[in-house]
């Protein structure tokens, strides 16, 4: 019972501030979808960190790293780099571009960029079709927290999110996600690092992480170094996933962050906050407890859904009950605040680019927010369906893949579009059209289609992204080349204005 | 990035970063991350594993050079 009232209690709070975002909101498009660009560095921080740490850094990330040894900490260090990159590189041109020419997404950005109405439909579906399965999977993190900790049925949980989400999203708008993203990234990391420390005080309390490490080289040293105990982690494989991981640039959900900065100084110091913050410290607690922690307190875990669940399971095992309910706010916490970003860029794409880009062209700024609101049901309802699917048997549960496997090489189908219409000239509209439905076509099938054993054969059994991409780029820059060059006018609006206005005073 | 391929201090610090891949993508290749053969898995400090302590080095240097790319070089600064 007194869990049930913390965490209502935790969900007023977050019902609270949406409420208060929408009194203090301008009811316009800009405000409601980009907080009227208006970002600051250290809200812009919270927000983008904790849109991309989902409950996966809790659940999907350690466990993986309990089975397969460290190796798969290469995709942290390539996000790292690829956040980076977004900021460093094609941020402050997407932001001045989208600021000069009131664009309110990134695809709109893309389609103006490339004048191509075909092109912001394939984009705003690619996207939509690979972010709507990634948001129904944060839910479902929560239901198994909720029915670990409480034994409520996986549904309970997985609903107490959606609803959550709804009301923040369709009341607080692109603002208050940031905002809250604050409060939910303190009470992550509270949770997370908290509970590490008192895990290593209580199970290792002589040598603490190092005792830790040399009980695991005395029974499982494979678990310690690469390839790792089932010999995943080939050096191949170890520096594919770095280069998954670099991808990261191209999540919609992060990108569309650089389009609600306030000014440009936000893309001198964002990456000091990625690198120090984010690299050196927030993704090490993970880590530790993945491979580490979780391995020398509770080993012989084999079963990949439990090793999902295995630092909750340590957290239950070794520490007091009361701080598993201050957890699982935590992971609630992870999987909310990347869950409203991700649903409120899935939301712009549907209402900017599918509705008005395509059917209503004249519709109205009250308009579009109505259909983003409108859209965040549908959206929600929708993604709750991966959660119908586990809890029917029907699917596969495991969640680090998830991520890893199909939403990063979904996304990463805009990239050559999106890098080759901020940085580069020559790019066409017929290159973008063809490279993307060239990566997108092979993707989706690749995925679909197995053979007996369950290998993708259309994928030669690789990464989604190894063939994919690069077959992507490649038709992209011949496609661009072979056809006209965009026009003096496009290279106007699309570049020098952009590189005036970024070196003005402004 | 058009900006920083369009002086010097952009174009060696672009070719800074991309050094730091290549040299992470070597060390792993030449098995820094494995265990050594008829050892134990390294562990510095005791209990950082080598996936851990080459990450961390690689986000240094992209820090590093960073910090003395964007304060005192970068055009729209």
């Amino acid at each position: 019972m007194v869990d049930l009232i913390v965490l209502g209690a935790f969900s007023l709070v977050i019902v609270a501030m949406a409420a208060y975002g929408y009194r203090i909101s301008a009811k316009t498009a800009e405000d409601y979808m980009l907080g009227g660009r208006t970002i600051g560095l250290v809200v812009m921080f919270f927000f983008v960190l904790f849109a991309i740490s989902s409950s996966w850094t809790f659940y999907g990330f350690p466990g993986h790293l309990y089975l397969h040894g460290p190796g798969y900490v290469f995709f942290i260090w390539g996000s790292v780099a690829g956040f980076a990159f977004l900021y460093m590189f094609l941020g402050p041109r997407l932001w001045a571009l989208a600021k000069i020419n009131r664009f309110l997404s990134p695809v709109e950005a893309l389609a103006e960029r490339y004048q191509s109405k075909a092109l912001r439909v394939i984009l705003a579906v690619t996207m939509l079709a690979f972010i709507i399965p990634y948001v129904g999977v944060q839910p479902l993190g929560v239901g198994r927290g909720f029915e670990a900790l409480t034994g409520m049925p996986l549904w309970v949980g997985a609903t107490y999110t959606a609803v959550l989400l709804v009301i923040l999203v369709i009341l607080g708008g692109m603002r208050i996600v940031a905002w809250v993203n604050i409060f939910l990234g303190t009470v992550y990391v509270t949770a997370l690092l908290g509970s590490l420390f008192w895990v290593i005080a209580v199970v290792f309390p002589d040598g603490g992480v190092v005792e830790a490490a040399q009980q695991i080289l005395a029974s499982e040293p494979a678990k310690l170094s690469t390839p790792g105990p089932q010999g995943t982690y080939t050096s191949v494989l170890v520096i594919g996933t770095f280069v998954v991981g670099l991808l990261a640039f191209s999540w919609p959900h992060v990108v569309i962050g650089a389009m609600t900065a306030r000014d440009k100084t936000l893309f001198k110091w964002f990456p000091l906050l990625i690198f120090v913050f984010g690299g050196l410290f927030f993704y090490i607690i993970p880590f530790v407890w993945g491979s580490i922690v979780a391995p020398a307190a509770l080993p012989g875990v084999t079963d990949p859904a439990e090793a999902d669940r295995i630092v909750q399971t340590v957290i239950q095992t070794f520490l007091p009950r009361w701080f598993g309910v201050f957890v699982l706010m935590g992971v609630i916490a992870a999987a909310v605040s990347t869950a409203a970003v991700q649903l409120m860029t899935s939301s712009i794409i549907v209402a900017r680019d599918v509705i008005q880009g395509v059917f209503k062209p004249d519709a109205s700024d009250q308009d579009i927010t109505l259909w983003a609101r409108l859209s965040v049901i549908a959206i929600v309802v929708l993604s709750l369906s991966v959660t119908v699917i586990v809890s029917l048997g029907l699917g596969d549960e495991a969640m680090a893949l998830y991520l890893t496997d199909v939403s990063v090489p979904g996304f990463a189908q805009w990239a050559p579009a999106l890098i080759g219409g901020l940085l580069w000239k020559r790019g066409t509209r017929q290159g973008a059209i063809a490279g993307t439905l060239a990566g997108v076509i092979w993707l989706v099938l690749g995925l679909l289609v197995t053979n007996e054993a369950g290998a993708r054969i259309l994928l030669l059994d690789l990464h989604p992204v190894i063939l994919t991409l690069p077959l992507n780029a490649i038709v992209y820059v011949v496609v661009s080349l072979l056809t006209e060059r965009p026009s003096d006018e496009i290279e106007d609006v699309f570049f020098t204005e952009v590189d005036d206005f970024l070196r003005s005073e402004r | 990035m058009r900006e920083m391929l369009e002086h010097t201090p952009g174009r060696i610090y672009l070719l800074v970063l991309l050094l730091s891949i290549v040299l992470m993508a070597v060390a792993v290749f030449m098995g820094a991350t494995d265990a050594p053969a008829e050892g134990e898995a390294i562990l510095v400090f005791g209990w950082m594993t080598m996936p851990l302590v080459i990450g961390v080095l690689f986000v240094i240097v992209w820090l590093i050079a960073y910090l003395i790319y964007f304060i005192k070089y970068w055009p729209y600064r």
